[in-house]
């Protein structure tokens, strides 16, 4: 994964006065998972629309490949692709129509065999003669998968690519990723609002917030950024526990028998240690490390704030 | 440009037509009600005047050529618009398809389905009217080709305020043309015009074959001046429709193409 195929550096984008996306510089390695997040407004579309020449940008350069987009457009595009949850294909068309048209497009050598491996990849091939308008929101969502993968993409750019889709078709779709990053080195930027799933798809991060990034790093080292766990303990003595809590000023909810306190990761060991020397026994724990979501839940608070 | 990616966007826009009923109405029901309206509005006034034959000749002649024109406008910016309309502009538009494979694209489609339309309406002709509007011989040639430029051109300089401005002003797509049709004298003489009209007209490419239409009804010939003149103004208007049409691309592309799906 040492070869960057995607590089852009200062990329901006401003409509008047307002600025979308502020000298945004990243790149993307071959056979990398980058995930691009942030909250809404936080500039991934219009990054992801610049980077697919949809959006020119008020200044910045993206190169593919070691080539410039504005230059070598067409020639990029043929080994690019992409899927979002905003778009669609011709509505009236048949799957098998509209996925010939595409093909043809990608200039794709036996697109009817191509087309039949990705229907039956994505488990809609029965769903090949009807039209794209009678199909379920699940469904078109791997159908604009399969569409992103006709051409043997080595940069696919996939927006929310599992939104609407059945957990277990998700678990499918997930796997296909990995499989073609593994097989064929497709690398891959990603935005979803499933944080588990970017946690479990991604090797990167770049957290974007008004235009600008904020934060990039793996998953698990952004989610160590935030420094508090929940501790959940189950406990009969109730109110031995009640008083060792107020007189060490640790703050908890309580519900029933059930105390939740929120410290510190690394002060966890100090708790049990202290529940332990006060005779005070729990009958069930369970900590809640942070995870990538309580990352994104802070940035966001921020946002708003 | 790829000869292969323009056939697919001619096969895409060929599944459309075939799948949407609105498409196949434009293409068959109108023109037929056109010639069935005017035609026998024709007949009647036909009968009242001294020249009967030349009247319905130059009635049907003008709706028949008018389709010419109207049919190779439409197919540009209607295929634009059904982009914008099946969410499809950003899936097109992030393919390797160039802009000029585009434009190429949508001329020949304008192209082929004008060719059936006028097939067709001068077949109805004949049928219901014994109107033979093949009597032009080669002349129809230039003529169809200049009226088609004309469409073309009318086409890329809507469609490029289609694709700057969005579907707010589609209604462009079926008006646009009409703004020469006055000036285009389709079914009376440049000379019936107002003066100012008359000098507008000198710069309507579709008033120089109109004219020579009912040249060729009421004598048998067709001035070359005419045609030429036609072609020279045609020419000027296509390169700066497309120049326009390009323009409108970037500028759209400033504000995001995603926005218009």
């Amino acid at each position: 994964m040492s070869n960057k195929i995607l590089e852009f550096k200062n990329l901006t984008k401003k409509f008047g006065k307002f600025t979308a996306v502020d000298r945004v510089s990243f790149s993307l390695r071959e056979g990398e998972i980058l995930g691009l997040l942030g909250p809404n407004g936080a500039g991934k579309t219009t990054t992801i629309h610049m980077l697919l020449d949809v959006l020119t940008p008020t200044f910045g350069e993206i190169n593919y490949f070691g080539k410039n987009l504005t230059d070598h457009r067409s020639e990029i595009l043929k080994r690019v692709n992409f899927s979002s949850a905003y778009i669609s294909l011709p509505w009236l068309f048949t799957i098998e129509e509209a996925l010939t048209v595409f093909a043809e497009l990608y200039e794709i050598p036996n697109k009817k065999k191509r087309i039949d491996k990705l229907l039956s990849e994505f488990e809609i091939e029965h769903l090949r003669k009807k039209q794209v308008y009678k199909i379920s929101a699940g469904e078109k969502a791997r159908l604009l998968l399969t569409k992103a993968f006709l051409n043997y993409p080595e940069i696919i750019l996939l927006d929310e690519p599992t939104a609407s889709l059945d957990p277990d078709i998700a678990v499918k779709i997930r796997e296909f990723l990995k499989r073609e990053r593994k097989e064929y080195k497709v690398s891959m930027l990603f935005t979803s609002h499933n944080m588990n799933e970017v946690e479990e798809m991604c090797d990167r991060i770049v957290f974007l917030n008004k235009g600008k990034i904020i934060a990039e790093d793996k998953p698990e080292n952004l989610a160590k950024q935030i420094s508090d766990s929940e501790v959940e303990l189950l406990i009969e003595e109730d109110e031995k526990a009640t008083r060792l809590f107020t007189r060490e000023k640790i703050t908890y909810l309580k519900d029933r028998n059930i105390f939740r306190i929120t410290i510190k990761t690394i002060e966890i060991p100090h708790l049990l240690t202290l529940l332990t020397s006060n005779e005070v026994e729990f009958q069930d724990i369970s900590i809640n490390k942070p995870g990538l979501e309580d990352y994104f839940l802070k940035i966001s608070k921020g946002v708003k704030k | 440009m790829s000869i292969r990616r323009i056939l697919a966007m001619n096969r895409r826009y060929f599944y459309t037509l075939v799948h949407n009923y609105d498409r196949l109405s434009d293409s068959i029901y109108w023109p037929l009600m056109d010639l069935l309206i005017w035609g026998l509005t024709g007949l009647y006034f036909a009968g009242l005047s001294e020249n009967s034959e030349q009247t319905i000749a130059v009635l049907l002649t003008g709706i028949i050529f008018w389709i010419v024109t109207w049919r190779s406008q439409y197919e540009i910016t209607v295929n634009l618009l059904s982009e914008m309309w099946d969410r499809n502009l950003v899936n097109i538009f992030t393919s390797p398809l160039k802009l000029s494979e585009w434009i190429t694209a949508v001329m020949l489609q304008g192209g082929v389905k004008m060719t059936i339309s006028i097939l067709f309406s001068g077949a109805i002709a004949f049928i219901l009217y014994k109107y033979a509007f093949f009597q032009f011989g080669l002349w129809l040639i230039p003529i169809i080709i200049s009226l088609c430029i004309t469409g073309w051109a009318i086409g890329f300089s809507v469609a490029g305020l289609i694709i700057r401005y969005g579907q707010k002003v589609q209604t462009l797509a079926w008006t646009g043309a009409y703004v020469i049709v006055p000036f285009s004298a389709i079914y009376y003489p440049v000379s019936i015009l107002p003066s100012w009209a008359q000098e507008v007209s000198k710069i309507v490419p579709t008033s120089y074959i109109f004219e020579a239409m009912r040249q060729h009804i009421s004598s048998g010939h067709i001035s070359l001046e005419k045609i030429v003149v036609s072609f020279a103004l045609n020419a000027l208007y296509l390169l700066l429709s497309i120049l326009l049409f390009i323009y409108g691309f970037r500028e759209s592309k400033k504000h995001g193409l995603g926005r218009l799906i």
